[in-house]
């Protein structure tokens, strides 16, 4: 091995590994375990069960479309905030992250209480006939809060380093503002709208805690997968709810992956940009 | 808490404001060739402020209406209830211990990665990120397998009547996991992008390893470790689905304060669920505050090395 | 005190950045590297002051061996072209540095880093900016600031690595003069690198010529330019800013 210049290499990098190994590697693998300790077909019954498959469905699918809300009004907020002046801005731009420090319980409580139908936005749109808590519909409304805040600080220092130029040789071209966005600014600062759309897919699926107040937890219509593993547990079936984890980690496995090729393509695209 | 920070061009998860800590300024000042008009401008300013009103102010709003709906005493009473203390005082705890064990790892970690090449560096990095993409459900779960009845070390930890899961030491593991990144996911963009110039002209004036670390290293990267520590301590006192798991929810025993809002919640007691959660979101506040005010040095920090 | 490699080697990859070099610097002499950039020069200076370790190959000290030590124990003065003044210090604490972070019982007392620091801030000329951050402070200064915090340790041997690279043509003939009177003063055994020939056939005693990561000729300033020892001195020589030589 190459002698390194800087010393603490060795106990550093030997610490940082076993740290690792214990609480993070350990664990996880006997998540492996345990989902493949009973028979092959117990695990594949657990993942498969009908029950099971239709919180995917929820999960998955509310996630999906959260996050798609997200990074539309992620991709209007980080724009509003990076390019126009106005009274509040500064306190609005610190609230952004305020689903991230929120704890997640408090969130769950707040937005029911704000949705349900004696809420102050629930009977709202109660009159619409809409009932947002207790189904569907609510827990789309928990994932569009937890993950607001990854588009728009994923965006927000994109936008701020597009150089102004292209924009003017755009319009000195004869297009129109709109024209200048579809074509010269949106296409810039896709691959990173694309990333923070999938931080909060990412995070949405595994969420918990601000769900579970909001969603009523019926089986087959709003209960969520991680709700699911709880469930399991409390009636100790450890090999079905290690199953349904381990379907779960590989889920956002999947997802990392994702994530950093879709950051190695961003970061290929700006480089570009830049030289 | 799962936010992300630049690395050059490798964007990373953790650290929302880091983003937009670690660049440029944001705003170079607007030409009418490069600006919308007023109407669409105000347009736009308004239709996100009522997304903001709709999905962050009114929901954070709604946690004090509610909380002193019952007027002040019942407030005081909630928070003076021993059932209360005891969740306060078993977050602060839990909070004391994960804290300086991660922000110990995050030092170390970050050391060996932003210092030195070795291979499998970026498997290392990728893993130290995995908790921030794992539900919290299973940040508890895992522990559960290890340490529970039917766990890995069941039969052991019965057998010397030491008890994990279903009690404090299963938090405290399940707060660890779900906080694990923050501090190193902080530190490793900063570390990398400020060089080792300055540590290596310490070596050649005599310092030791440790004297460079405390003398040169740490005021370097002062402002970014407190930023990840605020971070961490905000998500280790607010985790509910990774302790919900290990807990047991034993009042005045095995429950934080978000478990406790839990429990005061499906228990009808509404008012009291939102008075904890008051001084819970009073935290969040705080926690944005010294956030903003952080980033805003770390920011100096991040530029003087991009010099 | 002298400075001798012996057959050093690295590479950096695939990529040889020194192959078998072997090099004696003479007690109070002052020697310039002088290379294209990509020689090796910056290497060859960071492996003797212990930033870097060859692969193969020793380096001494007078007599000593000191390929297996580490920066610190060296006691090797090293400027680097960035300066690398710690940014978060003023530039009396910089200087002090090297005396502060001596173990107790070496370590000078207070009043004397004090005096100490003032001598050096008085032979670079600054002692009106004890106080001041490097932020706070112009190229030239900061390069004086990094001069004075590599000499407070009392090296044994002063390595510049493009000590004036990062200098305006002004700024930069000016230090040159200086470091050559601050030579002749102390008599510390230095050697530096450049890319610049100007700057190294006037200051230094000796020139050492580097061609990817082999010494291509070793003289005299006028004894190279009468005799440049093969083609590619000749061809690096007759680059036109030597012309006013």
């Amino acid at each position: 091995m190459r002698r390194h210049i800087l010393p603490g290499f060795g106990i550093t990098l030997g610490f940082a590994l076993f740290y690792l190994s214990l609480l993070v590697l350990l664990p996880l693998s006997a998540l492996c375990a345990k989902s493949f300790g009973g028979s092959l077909e117990h695990f594949w019954n657990a993942v498969t069960d009908e029950r099971v498959v239709a919180s995917y469905k929820l999960s998955f699918g509310a996630s999906f479309v959260a996050a798609l809300i997200n990074g539309m009004f992620g991709l209007l907020t980080a724009w509003v905030l990076s390019r126009y002046r106005f009274p509040g801005r500064r306190i609005i731009d610190a609230l952004v992250d305020l689903p991230f420090a929120l704890p997640t319980a408090v969130a769950g409580i707040a937005l029911t209480a704000l949705y349900a139908p004696n809420g102050l936005i629930g009977e709202f749109l109660g009159k619409f006939g809409v009932q947002a808590a207790f189904t569907p519909l609510g827990v789309l409304i928990a994932l569009v809060f937890i993950g607001f805040p990854f588009v728009v600080r994923t965006l927000q220092p994109v936008i701020a380093s597009l150089s102004a130029d292209v924009e003017e040789a755009a319009a000195c071209l004869g297009s129109t503002r709109w024209q200048t966005f579809r074509r010269v600014i949106f296409p810039a600062v896709l691959p990173a709208l694309l990333t923070g759309i999938m931080l909060a897919f990412g995070r949405a699926v595994g969420e918990y805690g601000s769900i579970v107040f909001i969603s009523g937890n019926l089986p087959f219509k709003t209960e969520i997968t991680p709700l699911l593993i709880v469930a399991k547990l409390e009636q100790y079936d450890y090999h079905g709810a290690a199953a349904i984890g381990f379907v779960m980690v590989l889920a956002s496995l999947a997802i990392l992956l994702l994530v950093n090729a879709l950051q190695w393509w961003s970061a290929r695209r700006t480089g570009h940009a830049h030289s | 808490m799962v936010e992300r920070a630049p690395h050059g061009t490798r964007a990373q998860l953790i650290m929302a404001g880091a983003t937009q800590t670690l660049t440029l300024p944001r705003f170079a000042a607007t030409r009418p060739a490069t600006e919308e008009s007023r109407a669409v401008q105000w347009l736009l300013i308004a239709i996100v402020l009522l997304f903001f009103a709709a999905f962050l102010l009114l929901p954070l709003a709604m946690v004090f209406v509610e909380a002193f709906r019952k007027g002040m005493r019942v407030y005081f009473e909630t928070l003076r209830d021993p059932d209360t203390v005891a969740a306060i005082w078993l977050t602060l705890k839990t909070a004391a211990i994960a804290v300086p064990l991660n922000t110990t790892f995050g030092l170390a970690a970050a050391w060996a990665i932003a210092r030195f090449q070795f291979p499998g560096k970026r498997l290392l990095t990728n893993l130290i990120d995995l908790p921030l993409w794992i539900s919290p459900v299973i940040g508890g779960l895992i522990y559960v397998l290890l340490f529970g009845s039917q766990g890995w070390f069941g039969d052991w930890l019965i057998g010397h009547d030491i008890k994990i899961i279903f009690a404090q030491p299963g938090i405290v593991l399940a707060t660890i996991f779900v906080t694990f990144p923050f501090v190193a996911r902080g530190l490793i963009p900063l570390m990398q992008s400020q060089g080792q110039l300055e540590e290596e002209a310490a070596l050649t004036l005599g310092a030791s390893g440790w004297q460079v670390f405390r003398r040169v290293t740490l005021p370097k990267i002062k402002w970014g470790l407190i930023y990840g520590v605020i971070l961490c301590n905000a998500r280790a006192m607010g985790e509910f689905g990774a302790v919900s798991v290990v807990s047991g929810h034993v009042r005045g025993r095995t429950n934080t304060m978000p478990l406790h809002i839990e429990i005061l919640y499906n228990d009808y007691a509404i008012s009291a669920a939102f008075a904890v959660a008051s001084v819970l979101s009073l935290l969040a506040l705080m926690t944005l505050a010294l956030k903003t005010i952080t980033e805003w040095r770390a920011q100096r920090q991040f530029r003087r090395a991009l010099h | 005190m002298s400075i001798e490699i012996r057959n050093l080697s690295k590479t950096f990859g695939r990529f040889p950045a020194l192959k078998e070099t072997s090099l004696v610097v003479h007690t109070g002499e002052l020697v310039a590297l002088l290379g294209p950039s990509g020689s090796g020069k910056t290497t060859l200076l960071r492996i003797i002051a212990g930033l870097e370790f060859a692969d193969t190959g020793d380096v001494f000290f007078e007599k000593e061996n000191v390929t297996h030590k580490s920066a610190y124990q060296r006691r090797a003065g090293f400027v680097f072209q960035q300066y690398a003044l710690f940014e978060h210090m003023t530039v009396a604490k910089n200087i002090a540095f090297g005396l502060e972070v001596r173990p107790r019982k070496s370590r000078p007392s207070k009043n004397e880093i004090a005096a100490r620091v003032a001598g050096l801030l008085r032979l670079v000329q600054l002692e009106n900016f004890a106080q001041r951050f490097p932020a706070q402070l112009s190229g030239g200064q900061r390069q004086r600031v990094a001069f004075a915090r590599a000499l407070a340790i009392e090296p044994r041997v002063l390595l510049l690595d493009e000590p004036f690279g990062a200098l305006d043509s002004k700024v930069r003939k000016e230090l040159r003069r200086w470091l050559r009177q601050f030579h002749d003063k102390t008599q510390l055994t230095t050697l530096f690198v450049t890319h610049d020939q100007d700057e190294a056939f006037e200051v230094a005693d000796r020139v050492v010529i580097l061609n990817e990561g082999a010494i291509q000729q070793i003289g005299a300033p006028s004894a190279i330019q009468s005799e440049p020892a093969n083609a590619f001195v000749e061809d690096f020589l007759g680059l036109p800013q030597c012309a006013g030589f």
